[in-house]
């Protein structure tokens, strides 16, 4: 009988064991998906967690932020009740408007950025994007001659920006906010998510990126695309909390001749630059990253270089027309 | 072979048989295990190991499989060369581990639902050409010992009891 | 209870508590697809990491395979054979687990490469 009896215990051990084994887990984290399709580009987001009533609550403040930036930054169509960009591009000269505090605070930020710029950005320049979208869209063939282009009117200047929300205009320029808007509405909802204690994310809408703390305490993986045909990975960036948008992706283009003409139109030449065939920007800000990828690239790699250089908690990457890699100071620590 | 022997044989063969069937209708955690089973078929096999020879058992172990095969899983279904695999590699390593160990009948039983669960997987692995399989191992080396401890003590009054009433040699 | 015996009993704990120990030590996170395999051939792979379970059907050897992913976990609900041992495994959520099929010849695997969260174009 007691060789039957340690025989028992020996068996119940075992089998309660394997159970324990069999049925522990280790932590899983879950995660919420949305996706969405605004200023041209499709949106994902992805929030780490959270339950099920939070989610519900952000994914539809989410949605509302950047529809909102999308229709006031919308040059092209006009929407009941919203005084966006087509209706201010519309407007009478020298008629005082009140917009939305959304617009005016992103029409603010722009402005000042672009005098920052030496001249590189500049939301004012409408009136030469509608010629070169022209072309680009098949209207006409080919690409427009200098003369079609010089006496546009682009100047910022002309663009008043008053007290309480109000702008006017002094002459008929006409407004695009490319540059800016994205970068923008990613930055506020980023903003919104951490205002309401979501601090694990991602957005990833088009070029822009932005991440919060990572949902595993590791770093987010950030791949950053072949501006070729190719599309294959040419660079991961490790990081959190941080902004990272490209510009020169190899979707926005058209090509006349064997050249490819980019989207984005240097006010200078009003041709679109050919220094690189794309930066990207890793910074905190999303605004301030997508405004200085613009910017850099209508810049030379070595002015851009320079440029990074002086900032601090700047970085960037440059792939060039050659194929290389130019890294800015520091980028190390992303990688 | 004397027609007592075969006669006895082919009995044991046909409860080996009717084990196996009967515990196939026992799914034990739900499949979360797959391969897990009770073994008590081995009973049998022990019996015939220690009573008989190893070749009567790798016999029966055999035939065994070959009958369940055609009764219940398909003859040459992936489930029939699983078991056959786990059979023929259980049968001989404990015939290997009592000749050459001092382990008493359940410790061979052990032994016996060890293996087993080796060979099937083995032969899982090369016949679904992956290597996933092996996550299993672990948790069926620790559920062959309550199963082989089982099996064993079951086997060992069987032959402690039974083989004076079939008039075979003392073990 | 023979000396013997016991020894081999230890041994075989030790053993698989180890390689028990070894899988949770070296889990790794980011589960992201699951695979399904017909007879060996990849059909289809679903992305598992939805908080949403989706359901998805593969023609398996006796018809048609019902196969719950999201969550980070997978398992399939129905399939046809005779003693339904697949929808009775449950979920796999791990890169070393595995669903087999036998009747239907189906196998869902977890494919844990560390992938990338996210990429700038």
């Amino acid at each position: 009988m007691k060789a039957y009896v340690s025989y028992i215990i020996v068996s119940i051990i075992t089998i309660v064991l394997s159970l324990l084994f069999l049925f522990s887990s280790t932590n899983k984290k879950g995660l919420y998906t949305t996706n969405l399709f605004y200023m041209d580009t499709y949106i994902n987001i992805k929030i780490y967690d959270v339950d099920e009533k939070t989610k519900d609550k952000a994914f539809d403040n989410i949605d509302k932020i950047y529809k909102k930036y999308h229709e006031l930054s919308d040059r092209y169509q006009k929407y009941d009740n919203v005084k966006n960009i087509y209706y201010i591009n519309n407007i009478d000269i020298n008629t005082e408007i009140e917009i939305e505090k959304e617009l005016y605070d992103l029409i603010d930020y722009s402005v000042s950025f672009c005098n920052q710029s030496n001249g590189l950005l500049n939301i004012a320049m409408g009136n030469v994007i509608d010629v070169w979208k022209s072309y680009r869209d098949g209207e006409k063939e080919g690409i427009p001659t200098i003369d079609e282009l010089k006496d546009k009117n682009i100047n910022l200047e002309d663009l008043v920006l008053l007290k309480n929300n109000k702008i006017l205009k002094k002459s008929n320029i006409s407004l695009d906010l490319g540059a800016f808007a994205k970068g923008y509405a990613t930055e506020e909802v980023g903003k919104y998510l951490e205002s309401i204690d979501i601090d694990k994310y991602i957005i990833n809408a088009g070029g822009n990126v932005k991440v919060g703390n990572h949902y595993n305490n590791k770093k987010y993986k950030i791949g950053l695309e072949k501006p070729t045909k190719e599309s294959d990975i040419y660079k991961v960036v490790n990081g959190n909390n941080i902004a990272v948008t490209t510009s020169g992706s190899y979707e926005r283009f058209y090509e006349y001749n064997g050249k490819s003409y980019h989207h984005i139109i240097d006010p200078n030449t009003l041709f679109p630059p050919q220094y690189m065939l794309s930066v990207s920007v890793i910074t905190n800000d999303s605004t301030y990253a997508d405004a200085l990828d613009t910017m850099l690239f209508l810049m030379s790699t070595l002015d851009g270089l320079d440029y990074v250089n002086k900032l601090d908690d700047v970085y960037a990457i440059w792939y060039t027309n050659d194929g290389k890699v130019i890294k800015s100071e520091g980028f190390k620590k992303y990688e | 072979m004397e027609t007592r022997k075969f006669t006895t044989l082919s009995m044991l063969l046909s409860l080996a048989v009717v084990l196996n069937i009967i515990e196939s209708v026992i799914p034990l955690f739900n499949g979360y295990i797959p391969g897990l089973k009770l073994g008590l078929a081995n009973t049998v096999i022990l019996f015939v190991l220690y009573v008989y020879s190893f070749k009567d058992a790798l016999y029966v172990s055999i035939l065994r499989v070959i009958l369940v095969g055609i009764l219940r899983t398909g003859l040459f279904s992936i489930a029939f060369f699983f078991s056959l695999g786990g059979a023929i590699l259980s049968v001989t390593m404990m015939f290997i581990f009592k000749k050459i160990t001092k382990l008493s009948i359940v410790g061979i039983s052990i032994v016996g639902s060890i293996f087993h669960s080796l060979g099937q997987i083995i032969v899982g692995m090369f016949i679904l050409e992956t290597a996933n399989m092996i996550y299993y191992l672990p948790w069926l080396l620790m559920f062959s010992i309550p199963t082989g401890i089982i099996v064993g003590l079951i086997s060992k009054e069987l032959v402690n009891h039974l083989q004076n009433d079939l008039k075979i040699k003392e073990y | 209870m023979n000396k013997k015996d016991t020894i081999l009993i230890v041994i075989v704990l030790i053993i698989s508590i180890a390689i028990i120990l070894g899988y949770k030590l070296f889990e790794k996170d980011g589960i992201k697809k699951a695979l399904v395999y017909y007879e060996n051939d990849l059909v289809l792979t679903i992305d598992l990491t939805e908080n949403i379970e989706k359901t998805y059907y593969v023609e398996g050897y006796n018809g048609k395979v019902k196969i719950l992913a999201g969550n980070g976990k997978v398992s399939v609900d129905e399939e046809n054979s005779p003693l339904h041992l697949c929808s009775k495994q449950g979920y796999i959520s791990k890169s070393y687990e595995t669903i087999v099929c036998l009747p239907n010849k189906v196998i869902i695997k977890i494919d844990n490469i560390d992938e990338l969260d996210a990429i700038v174009k």
